[in-house]
């Protein structure tokens, strides 16, 4: 049994919103509805930095846990799915989310809020995979295809990665220690000509 | 003229099925803490749950930052640009962990509470029993104001405590599709109602604002006798008692509180935030509870507590002796002005009389 987790590299992210064109157009996302965006702290400073967000699906998941109606689902693979056919609109799990990945699609007078939509980590819901319901509820079902999200596949620089947490996390873990090790590296090579330590460098070794 | 009735046993039925009915739509909620049924989901227990997000490291320290991050972003929304927002776990606990059940506890135990003084005193009934001359008590206008602003407010408190209650109570037996479809058609009715019952609360406020304006000294003197309800002298009252204004003002000040909230939760299209529309949610449910609470004591003692009570506001008149015995002040003020035996139709024509005599002579 596998766990899915998102990880988007800080380090990595060049705000290219190509992950949320891609989870736009895969999942024929409803208009007004961001699944995934990209957030970028520091925009223009030193330090500036970007993270793509959507559903983390998390393990105790808060939307699940406040939900009226419960109709919240964890898969086998550790996806937070929902059920549209119960869900009735109430937002809460708009509220208790930190993330702000459930959102409402304005559907009618007094700007009445319409079924709940999120991220499914491409994985559909609970319809038969790959209806042409299931498509037009909750989008595309690539999970069931054997293929990962659209939005960490479509990522040029691959600052977002989706699949089996301890396989992120490898690639991740890898990556920390291969710059800690170029920034160090770089920072001996300078010591040995006799340039000095460059106080810059020192901001790379962590993130 | 004195005029006699002689009482309809229809409408007491209609009455007791009313009683009945608000009964058990305030018990129902209560049921499975007797099986200590309930408790705070424990969470998903698949081994999903023991594997750490790998992105838990960068995520503890974006929310480690001061307040709550927000940047740029190219997403339209409110709040799209607030990376994590952590009062979201607040609320969270706050509904989950306190609301829910302590809501639970204080409902409950108002209703454990008039049920063992309904086993121990039983209905009070008139002393003197009936004496079938009737003193006229509220115009129609002021029954009708009464009634929408007291069935809206029922069905918001139900369909309310369908969604506060019913993922624990009615998921059970009524399995989630079939409570998705009753909590569908319980949020339809609430936004339904909630525009019903504040324009009904607006006339309520106005409506009897003159009768329940405070009277320090008769009022303090009711409250430290509690209003003879248990035991001794029936202390004195005006046309509402102490306890009656009390009520009107929890109405009036809760239901304001209960209406403004609402409306921050019924529009989310101004630009609001989360954080306000939590704040919102938490004063919307705290004065509910404290106001659905205070309906048990007000629904418990004018209908089925006190004989003589309910009709005062079905047929807008009520028996001189009940009057005498639990409004004594204002049986007082009823006989000066002369109204006791006359009838809603007999006062205007009187005062149809009264106010042509001038133009005549």
């Amino acid at each position: 049994m596998a766990a899915m987790k998102f990880y988007c590299d800080a380090e990595r992210c060049i705000e290219c919103n190509g992950c949320v064109t891609a989870c736009k157009n895969e999942n024929e996302v409803p208009w007004g509805v961001n699944r995934r965006r990209v957030v970028t702290i520091k925009d223009g400073e030193p330090g500036e930095r970007s993270l793509s967000v959507a559903c983390m699906h998390c393990s105790d998941a808060p939307c699940a846990a406040v939900c009226p109606v419960d109709c919240f689902y964890t898969t086998s693979d550790g996806i937070v799915l929902h059920d549209k056919d119960i869900c009735i609109g109430c937002g809460y799990c708009f509220y208790a989310c930190p993330f702000g990945a459930p959102q409402f699609p304005s559907d009618g007078a007094f700007a009445s809020r319409g079924k709940m939509d999120k991220c499914t980590f491409c994985a559909g819901g609970p319809l038969e995979d790959n209806s042409s319901e299931e498509f037009r509820k909750y989008g595309s079902n690539r999970i069931a295809e054997g293929k990962l999200p659209a939005c960490a596949e479509m990522c040029a620089t691959k600052a977002l990665l989706a699949g089996d947490a301890d396989m992120v996390a490898d690639i991740y873990r890898k990556r920390v220690v291969n710059r800690a090790s170029a920034a160090l590296g770089s920072g001996y090579q300078l010591r040995e000509r006799n340039l000095g330590s460059r106080g810059e460098m020192k901001g790379k070794v962590t993130n | 003229m004195r005029m006699t009735t002689t009482r309809p046993s229809r409408g007491q039925k209609i009455i007791k099925w009313v009683v009945a009915t608000v009964f058990l739509v305030l018990v129902l909620p209560l049921v499975p803490y007797a099986f200590d049924a309930y408790a705070e989901k424990s969470p998903v227990t698949s081994t999903s749950s023991s594997v750490p997000n790998p992105g838990s490291d960068l995520w503890r320290e974006v929310r480690q930052r001061d307040g709550i991050v927000s940047g740029t972003t190219q997403a339209r929304g409110v709040d799209a640009g607030t990376l994590i927002n952590y009062s979201g776990e607040e609320w969270r606990q706050y509904r989950n962990s306190k609301l829910v059940p302590y809501s639970a506890y204080i409902l409950g135990a108002m209703l454990a509470v008039f049920l063992i003084y309904y086993l121990i005193r039983g209905r009070i009934r008139i002393k003197g029993g009936r004496s079938g001359v009737l003193i006229p008590r509220f115009t129609l206008f002021a029954r009708w104001v009464h009634w929408v602003g007291a069935v809206s407010f029922m069905v918001l408190a139900f369909t309310g405590l369908v969604l506060l209650y019913g993922r624990f109570i009615l998921i059970p037996v009524l399995g989630a599709e079939g409570f998705g479809v009753t909590a569908s058609i319980g949020k339809w009715l609430h936004d339904v109602s909630s525009p019903v019952f504040s324009v009904a609360l607006i006339f309520m406020i106005f409506t009897f604002l003159h009768e329940s304006l405070i009277n320090f000294k008769v009022d303090m003197m009711w409250f430290l006798r509690a209003g003879g309800y248990l035991g001794g002298k029936h202390p004195s009252a005006e046309k509402v008692n102490a306890g009656q204004k009390l009520w009107y003002w929890a109405v009036a000040l809760g239901g304001l509180a209960i209406v403004a909230s609402g409306l921050v939760m019924y529009f989310p299209n101004f630009g609001q935030g989360r954080i306000l529309i939590q704040d919102a949610h938490m004063i919307h449910t705290l004065a509910s509870v404290f106001v659905i609470s205070f309906m048990i004591v007000h629904i418990y003692l004018a209908s089925f507590g006190v004989e003589g009570a309910l009709e005062c506001m079905t047929t807008g008149y009520c028996d001189s002796n009940w009057a005498k015995e639990h409004h004594d002040l204002w049986y007082e003020e009823m006989e000066k002005e002369g109204k006791i035996g006359t009838t809603f139709e007999s006062e205007q024509q009187a005062a149809a009389t009264a106010s042509a005599k001038p133009t005549e002579g």
